[in-house]
């Protein structure tokens, strides 16, 4: 007779325990807290908090920080993919040696990375003083914030694109070039369609982390109010002013804004995985 | 011819991977490449397909030279083993794929496509992604997409190595029907014996980066020229036997045996004999036998394979009967036996029973290496000879044995030696060489202490009467070092002044010699001077070589040549002697 009700056993315990935790854990630390941000918000009068978050001087925090979080996570897609190709592809002296260079920006408090890139791009840092006279100014302009972001969100896309390359096999290629396919040809409609989705995940986690980046940013931006101040050094300030609500109203269009670009983001992803599987 | 490929050589790391092949693969053959993992099988494929370069060698498809032509223009198609399928593409979009890529229009490019799917048997699978196919379907694809652009030659690795027994069959027979249909010469690489004589019309067996034999699946199975064919192609025993002017002789007992073909005359020595397993004849009693005798033996194990069964027979009464080759000592190898049906229903057997054995069918191979000796004045030295690295893989690679013989003396008339001695360089080895000559050795090989594997095998004679007796020598010694083989022509100087002439001719008939009779190839270096100081030259130049040695007159080896048989600084030395008289008489044929 079969027993009702007894599934096939698992090395972890049942569905029923897994889904309880991972409803607990999100809800404790994530939900909750959002709940309560959006909560604070919600305690001002309406007029007052559109005043606060379309306030010329929020506006422009907000066009800085996304902007500058999606060129970041632009750029770290393009760079990471070739580093990420050049350590899986190739063997040379030292590759281990950047392979945990990689790492770094993940391990390192962001404020180190920070103070170490304006002294190096300061119009008298090592690389500063040779962009000054060119007229380019980084440090304490958005180019400089630019740069901080990608140097913060580069591991992402690396490490997310990494075993995808390595997973595009040599005979592929190879059976490509023997049906006459150039070495172009093959990039394009063999290997970046197989590494795609992988280098899309890579993009959303970079942009993410930049959107969210503080510590690197305040000391390269220079922070000048309507010109190179990002949203959360605006949230900072409202606190640092004891205005918890007008922080809090600053978060929840944050919060709104990532939500809404991450889940297009993400329907992006699902959209092209289809079109690439039956491409026409 | 469809495929030439011209003394193609591919190292890795400087070890040749791929040494000096040279095949001809005529029009609308199906070609199939056989050996071992890391024989080089499928670099060789991979180079014609033009994925690997070569460095050396030429190869062209067709009369055109593609040595130099990339991959994508050389009109080829590959199938691989794991199918190489662009997984996020559509079957359709797969198979098309060659023929996007020369943009041919739509209409036509759909026609194909049909036409292909028919030829391998799946149509309608068109919008089908590869992950939803089953593993004999992606290979169906895989082969369609090969021959969209109608390549002129079709190349396949291993292409059934990921699939199970009963799709595999299928696949073969839709493989073989697809090859005849559009008559595309076809190369195939395997390392299943099985596959490649259901499928081949010609099977060339590599081992070590060479080229073995290439011939029709049968000749290569009923007349092997190499141990290595012999044993790679179905399972062989191997027995050794004395061969002379009266027929083959095992232990006491001559043989007769149909298809004992004689390929030598001279003096008596010693060879290889193989007998398959289903040409073995078993009776209860030698009277009954309607073949040759050849030896008693005790079954030790009886298994039913279905159509056949198949008999492990223990030798009894040595050393007076055949002696088995194989893996293990002497007294551990066994003579395997298939025996049909209706055989076995006539004299049923159970493990212990005692038979006579006799053989249906002997074949000689025209190795000139039969066994090793090890020689030293005591067993015991003879003992730590045979376990010399050397020695021991070479004995190991050609499936033979290292014998131990106490010498001490060097008096008397000893037993005849047979295969080839081996010996201990030293001060006193050039006599022991000569010593060993005279007393019936045909080949002695001097070793050093641990020397190593030759990496460059040097290949010299001081006359040209032994030029076909060392040629073979050294083909038999090559097909299982994966060395270089380099010939040493050493003329005076001050010679006829009509310049170097002659000496060239001789180079490039030796070649050319090595080459057709022994499928050896071989380098040639012409050198002027005094013999035994260029080959030292030649020799120390680098590490881990070896010189094949031929000499007509047994007092050379004490004279001329004696300095290359020191101790110090010590390299192999394989010395092949030949009487001046076995000038008239037709050396082994390979």
């Amino acid at each position: 007779m079969r027993m009702v009700g007894q599934r096939e056993p698992n090395v972890i315990p049942g569905f029923g325990i897994t889904l309880g935790f991972t409803t607990f854990f999100l809800c404790a630390i994530v939900l909750i807290p959002l709940a309560a941000l959006v909560l604070k918000a919600g305690g001002m009068e309406w007029e007052r908090f559109v005043g606060v978050i379309t306030s010329p001087r929020a506006i422009a925090s907000y066009k800085l920080s996304f902007g500058a979080s999606l060129l970041a996570a632009s750029v770290n897609m393009i760079f990471g993919f070739v580093i990420a190709w050049t350590l899986v592809r190739y063997d040379f002296p030292g590759r281990k040696i950047i392979d945990a260079i990689i790492d770094m920006p993940f391990a390192l408090p962001t404020a180190v990375s920070g103070i170490a890139l304006t002294a190096v791009f300061a119009a008298n840092g090592w690389i500063g003083q040779y962009l000054e006279p060119l007229g380019i100014k980084v440090a304490f302009t958005w180019i400089g914030i630019t740069v901080a972001l990608t140097l913060i969100g580069m591991p992402f896309v690396v490490r997310t694109v990494q075993p995808a390359i390595q997973e595009v096999q040599r005979d592929l290629e190879d059976a490509a070039e023997t049906l006459g396919a150039g070495r172009f040809y093959v990039f394009r409609r063999i290997i970046v369609p197989t590494v795609l989705p992988a280098l899309l995940t890579g993009f959303t986690l970079a942009f993410a982390r930049a959107v969210g980046e503080y510590g690197s940013v305040i000391f390269i931006a220079g922070n000048l109010p309507m010109k190179t101040e990002i949203t959360p050094l605006l949230i900072v300030i409202r606190l640092e002013e004891f205005d918890y609500a007008g922080a809090a109203a600053l978060g929840v269009v944050m919060l709104a804004i990532s939500f809404v670009m991450l889940l297009a983001i993400n329907l992006l992803q699902v959209w092209g995985r289809k079109r690439l599987m039956v491409s026409r | 011819m469809s495929i030439v490929l011209d003394q193609v050589t591919k190292r890795y790391q400087d070890q040749p991977v791929v040494n000096d092949v040279s095949i001809d693969v005529g029009e609308g053959e199906f070609f199939v490449l056989l050996g071992p993992s890391g024989s080089g099988k499928s670099t060789l494929l991979r180079a014609i397909a033009g994925l690997t370069g070569i460095d050396h060698g030429r190869i062209s498809l067709h009369g055109r030279d593609v040595t130099h032509v990339r991959a994508r223009d050389r009109g080829v198609g590959l199938v691989f083993q794991n199918y190489a399928l662009f997984r996020h593409m559509t079957v359709a979009d797969n198979i098309e794929f060659a023929l996007r890529v020369r943009r041919m229009k739509r209409a036509d490019r759909v026609a194909r496509r049909k036409e292909l799917l028919k030829l391998v048997a799946l149509e309608d699978l068109d919008e089908r992604l590869p992950g939803q196919l089953s593993g004999g379907q992606q290979q169906r694809v895989a082969v369609a997409r090969a021959l969209a652009h109608k390549p002129q030659v079709l190349l396949l690795d291993e292409p059934f190595g990921a699939l199970d027994a009963k799709i595999r069959e299928e696949l073969r027979r839709t493989i073989r029907a697809v090859q005849r249909e559009l008559g595309i010469t076809t190369v195939l690489v395997t390392h299943d014996q099985e596959e490649a004589f259901a499928l081949a019309d010609i099977i060339g067996v590599m081992n070590h980066g060479r080229l073995l034999e290439v011939g029709h699946p049968h000749d290569l199975y009923a007349q092997p020229a190499t141990r290595f064919v012999a044993t790679f192609l179905g399972a062989a025993n191997l027995l050794l036997a004395r061969q002379s002017v009266d027929g083959i002789r095992f232990g006491a007992t001559p043989v007769t045996a149909q298809g004992a073909e004689r390929l030598h005359v001279g003096r008596e020595h010693e060879v290889v004999a193989v007998l398959r397993p289903e040409e073995v004849e078993v009776a209860e009693a030698r009277e009954q036998l309607s073949s040759d005798y050849i030896a008693r033996g005790a079954v030790e194990d009886v298994a039913f394979t279905g159509a056949l069964e198949r008999l492990r027979v223990r030798l009894l009464d040595e050393p007076s009967a055949a002696q088995l080759l194989g893996a293990g000592a002497p007294g551990e190898a066994r003579l395997e036996i298939t025996r049909t049906q209706p055989e076995r229903r006539e004299l049923p057997l159970r493990a212990g029973a005692q038979v006579a054995l006799g053989a249906r069918r002997l074949h000689i191979l025209p190795t000139p290496i039969s066994s090793f000796l090890a020689c030293a004045p005591t067993e015991a030295e003879a003992e730590v000879l045979a376990r010399e690295p050397l020695l021991e893989s070479l004995s190991t690679r050609m499936k033979t044995r290292v014998g131990l013989r106490a010498i001490d003396g060097l008096e008397g008339t000893p037993e005849p030696f047979a295969g080839v001695a081996a010996i201990s360089a030293g001060d006193n080895a050039a006599a022991t060489v000569e010593w060993l000559l005279e007393n019936g050795a045909g080949e002695v090989l001097v070793l050093p202490r641990q020397a190593p594997s030759p990496t460059r095998v040097y290949i010299h004679w001081a006359d040209e009467a032994v030029r076909r007796a060392t040629l073979a020598v050294s083909a038999s010694l090559l097909r299982h070092v994966s060395a270089e083989a380099v010939y040493l022509g050493i003329f005076p100087e001050g010679g006829p002044a009509a310049g170097r002439a002659v000496p060239m001719r001789k180079l490039l008939d030796a070649r050319s010699e090595a080459q057709s009779v022994h499928g050896l190839e071989m380098r040639t270096e012409l050198a002027i001077g005094e013999a035994v100081s260029e080959i030292t030259r030649n020799l120390s130049a680098a590490s881990a070589q070896m010189l094949v040695l031929g000499i007509t007159d047994i007092n050379e080896a004490g004279t001329a040549y004696r300095s290359l048989l020191a101790a110090q600084p010590g390299w192999p030395v394989l010395i092949v002697y030949r009487p001046q008289e076995s000038r008239i008489s037709p050396e082994i044929a390979a």
